[in-house]
């Protein structure tokens, strides 16, 4: 651990007043603690930045992140929003937990929009109860072969598993791009850069009449519950927990590290080839260029701030999923870019890595010395 | 001119150690001063507090009446403290003028003269033009000396400087410190030597667990006292009775080579050795010569040929050390907190990192904790583990009680083989002597040992085979009766005996 700058130990002039003292160990209570504070900076520094913008602060940042959820409308869309981020950072944090670094998601993502559209396309013009099950496995499938090449590299070649799996997220890009342009264009579209609409049997149900909410939270529910249990109640876990703390210590156990580290980039993948389905047979119910505004990218945010664990997943990418919200009502009302989403989406992560400078290090009030 | 360095209530407290403990200690020029202590007795961290490498969280450094502030070894340079450390930080590939100018902003032409000087004055004579790596231990470490002498200091620290040294470059150092203390440099020397103390200091300072133990003159101590003060305690001595070792054979090591992709690693060399039922082999060797690359291939962290392990009549060479767990094989590595044991993760989570079938800790991929938490609790009571909390995350265990916990994790399965690499190391007696005993009893119940260690002492004392490992390579083995530590030290060296 690095040491603190020395002359941050004294704050005000000689009398030391704070001292920053190195804790015993990482505190258990911060570790859940500063997520909170983490989005508690962001919102102050967010209205920092209105007021500079000539806003009133309080009124953009009610803009931002209260108006958007107001109604039913609204919550419908935060839960649409955050379906996916929970369930691709539930994946990541497989990885992430046990020192895998795929930050592709977004890529495997696309591939798995890619694959299981393509199924869909195949049946848009038949009905039948058994297309769903069908699309959404080939979906998870597609997320899972894409993901398996960062893995099969690091594993057999030791490629840097970070670089291959973000270069890979541009390939699929291109590959869903030259698809949707090229052969899978829809013949009656006009040229556009779509393909034909599903049929209704490959999409998924929608929860409530009039919203847009579908059926795709029941698989972030389920991914959070088994998530769980995999983390804490098995084996595999347990070898991703040793293997997340000291690669020497699993080593050193015997644990099959190449089959841990190809498994946890296919469950990851599968994660968001099925955020790729819920997008796609969801709300869009096609194929076009965007399948997915970066939730691929925002969901390694929302794995840290909810600490990698499944039920701080839930909350993280219920607060994630406002940022896109708010940034959407912030540019019909006030005339904000929109992309002020992401400056909200970067300011979360730098101020929660920041505060975890407090798992390590706690400020001691040592009084004055007169 | 006269220096005065006066250290006062100096601490600094690690999470779980207090690595020094209130020390004060005052130095005056024209002595040479030794710091002795066992490892782990905190004289490194003090020595690094001088030279800046630690801050310490209490206490005050003056150099003749001036408070110091040292917050990095440049700041220690810039007021006149030199240091050489244990391990050499030169460049390998640069010629030895190009290390020296390293960290100096003078002329180049200036410092070559002053260099020459320092060199004639001192009767050193290196050349300056090849290479670092060309040089001999004994030529870095003057190398690393006149990098200090360059900046004129006022004080010279040596940590632990004679321990990759030979017999005669160690009398060539002793004469150059005894030069520059006459010539009113101020000298401290850390050591664990004894008789490296006697030869060349006048006062002593002994430290023992973080604390200022006694400073006193060389000449009111012998070997013995200052022996006890260092170690604290009468030292029990262990005897092992000579066991009546069986002729089944029952670990056998044939042709054996690994070659390193890693430029840091040792490549080992053809390792040919057997070990009967009831045996210790212990395996001697200066660190950093294969031995951490031996115990890999022998643990399965490391793979190799099938055929060239044979334990009881299996070929293991190709199993990982969980298959090899199931020959009833224990493995004992060098580093508890990065590799035995995970510091952050609970005593019983710990436990189940050792995890045989037999042992039921996970069935059909669930873990099963009751299985474990019955495991950890008789380990604890049996290898006198000091606390009866098995939820306790393992950092908070001192060395002595996580090594305890992961011999007794190793061992209450009665494996026929254990392989440890420096059981005892950082640990303070009461502990190593513990752990002595275990690995004694284990031969007495006629189980095996491969014990590969640096420590002399204890490999005399345990084994009833020794072989030294040099680059990689073993030398033939004797009969621990044959041995003595000089015959060691001219292996270990790279030499060779009748």
């Amino acid at each position: 651990m690095r040491l603190p700058l020395r002359n941050l130990e004294c704050l005000w002039g000689e009398e030391k007043l704070i001292k920053i003292v190195k804790r015993d160990q990482p505190s258990r209570a911060i570790f859940f603690l500063t997520p909170i504070l983490a989005i508690f900076l962001t919102l102050v520094a967010g209205g920092l930045i209105f007021y500079i913008l000539g806003f009133k602060p309080f009124e953009a940042l009610k803009f931002f992140f209260i108006v958007p959820i107001a109604d039913n409308y609204g919550l419908s869309e935060l839960l649409l929003k955050a379906t996916p981020l929970c369930l691709i950072a539930i994946g990541l944090s497989f990885c992430f937990k046990s020192n895998n670094w795929n930050i592709g998601a977004e890529g495997q993502l696309t591939f798995g929009a890619i694959v299981s559209g393509g199924v869909a396309l195949l049946f848009y013009d038949q009905e039948g109860f058994y297309i769903l099950p069908i699309v959404i496995l080939a979906g998870a499938i597609g997320g899972m072969l894409y993901a398996s090449i960062p893995a099969i590299l690091k594993t057999y070649f030791n490629t840097n598993e970070i670089l291959v799996s973000l270069m890979l997220v541009y390939v699929s890009k291109l590959i869903l791009d030259y698809l949707v342009v090229g052969p899978w264009s829809n013949p009656e579209g006009f040229n556009f850069p779509e393909t034909r609409q599903f049929s209704d049997s490959a999409r998924l149900p929608l929860l409530f009449e009039g919203l847009r909410i579908h059926a795709g939270i029941y698989l972030a529910l389920a991914a959070v519950v088994i998530s769980w249990f995999i983390f804490y109640k098995t084996f595999l876990g347990f070898q991703m927990k040793v293997s997340g703390f000291s690669l020497k210590t699993a080593k050193y156990a015997g644990y099959k590290g190449k089959k841990m580290i190809i498994l946890v980039f296919l469950i990851s993948g599968a994660c968001a080839g099925l955020a790729g389905v819920g997008e796609i047979t969801g709300p869009i119910g096609q194929l076009h260029r965007e399948v997915s505004p970066d939730y691929g990218f925002t969901a390694i945010i929302v794995a840290f701030l909810g600490r990698l664990h499944p039920v701080g997943i839930i909350f993280a990418s219920l607060v994630v999923a406002i940022t896109y919200l708010g940034a959407e009502t912030a540019q019909i009302f006030m005339q904000i870019p929109k992309y002020t989403g992401q400056v909200f989406q970067g300011m979360i992560l730098f101020f929660l890595l920041a505060s975890d400078y407090l798992l390590f290090f706690k400020f001691k009030f040592i009084g004055s010395k007169k | 001119m006269n220096t005065n360095l006066k250290i006062s209530n100096v601490t600094k407290i690690y999470p779980g150690c207090i690595a020094n403990d209130n020390v004060s200690l005052e130095f005056n020029s024209g002595k040479i001063y030794a710091l002795l202590g066992e490892n782990g007795a905190g004289k490194s961290t003090l020595v690094k507090i001088l030279s800046g490498v630690i801050i310490p969280d209490e206490g005050k450094i003056h150099l003749n009446e001036n408070n110091l502030q040292l917050n990095s070894p440049l700041d220690a340079k810039k007021n006149d403290i030199g240091m050489v450390f244990q391990h050499f930080n030169l460049f390998e590939t640069l010629s030895v003028f190009e290390n020296l100018i390293i960290d100096s902003d003078e002329q180049r032409e200036s410092l070559r003269e002053k260099i020459d000087s320092i060199m004639k004055k001192y009767n050193f004579s290196i050349d300056l033009d090849i290479p670092v790596l060309n040089l001999s231990a004994g030529q870095k470490q003057k190398v690393e000396i006149i990098r200090c002498l360059i900046r004129s200091p006022k004080v010279l620290i040596m940590d632990e400087p004679t321990s990759v040294l030979t017999e005669q470059e160690t009398s060539e150092l002793f004469l150059s410190l005894k030069k520059f203390s006459e010539e009113g440099i101020l000298i401290i020397y850390i050591t664990h030597k004894l008789k490296e103390v006697m030869q060349l200091c006048d006062e002593v300072a002994v430290m023992r667990r973080g604390k200022l133990v006694s400073v006193s003159q060389i000449k009111n101590e012998n070997l013995e006292s200052l022996a006890n003060k260092m170690v604290g305690q009468r030292l029990k001595t262990i005897k092992k009775k000579k066991a009546n070792i069986s002729s089944d054979q029952l670990i056998k090591i044939t042709n054996l080579n690994f070659i390193s992709e890693d430029p840091f690693e040792t490549n080992l060399n053809d390792i040919n050795f057997s070990v009967n039922k009831g045996e210790c082999l212990g395996i001697a060797g200066i660190s950093g010569n294969g031995q951490s690359e031996l115990f890999q291939v022998l643990s399965g962290e490391i793979l190799s040929d099938k055929n060239s392990i044979e334990f009881n009549k299996n070929y293991i060479g190709d199993l990982n050390p969980q298959e090899r767990r199931e020959y009833m094989v224990a493995f004992s590595p060098e580093d508890r907190l990065e590799q035995a044991a995970i510091p952050q993760m609970k005593i019983f989570e710990n436990v189940a990192l050792n995890n045989f079938k037999s042992s039921n800790f996970f069935n059909n991929g669930l873990i099963n904790e009751k299985k474990i938490r019955e495991h950890s609790k008789k380990i604890i009571s049996d290898f006198n583990v000091n606390t009866d909390n098995i939820d306790l995350k393992s950092q908070f265990l001192s060395g002595g009680n996580l090594q305890k916990l992961i011999m007794g994790r190793e061992l209450i399965t009665s494996p026929d083989l254990l392989i440890c690499f420096n059981p005892t190391w950082g640990l303070d007696v009461g502990a190593i002597n513990y752990i002595h005993e275990t690995l004694i009893k284990i031969n007495e119940n006629n189980k095996s040992i491969i014990l590969i260690s640096t420590d002399t002492d204890e490999l005399l004392k345990l084994s009833d085979k020794i072989s030294v490992i040099n680059k990689g390579k073993l030398s033939k083995i004797m009969n621990a009766d044959e041995v003595t530590s000089e015959k060691l030290g001219v292996l270990m060296g790279g030499g060779e005996i009748d």
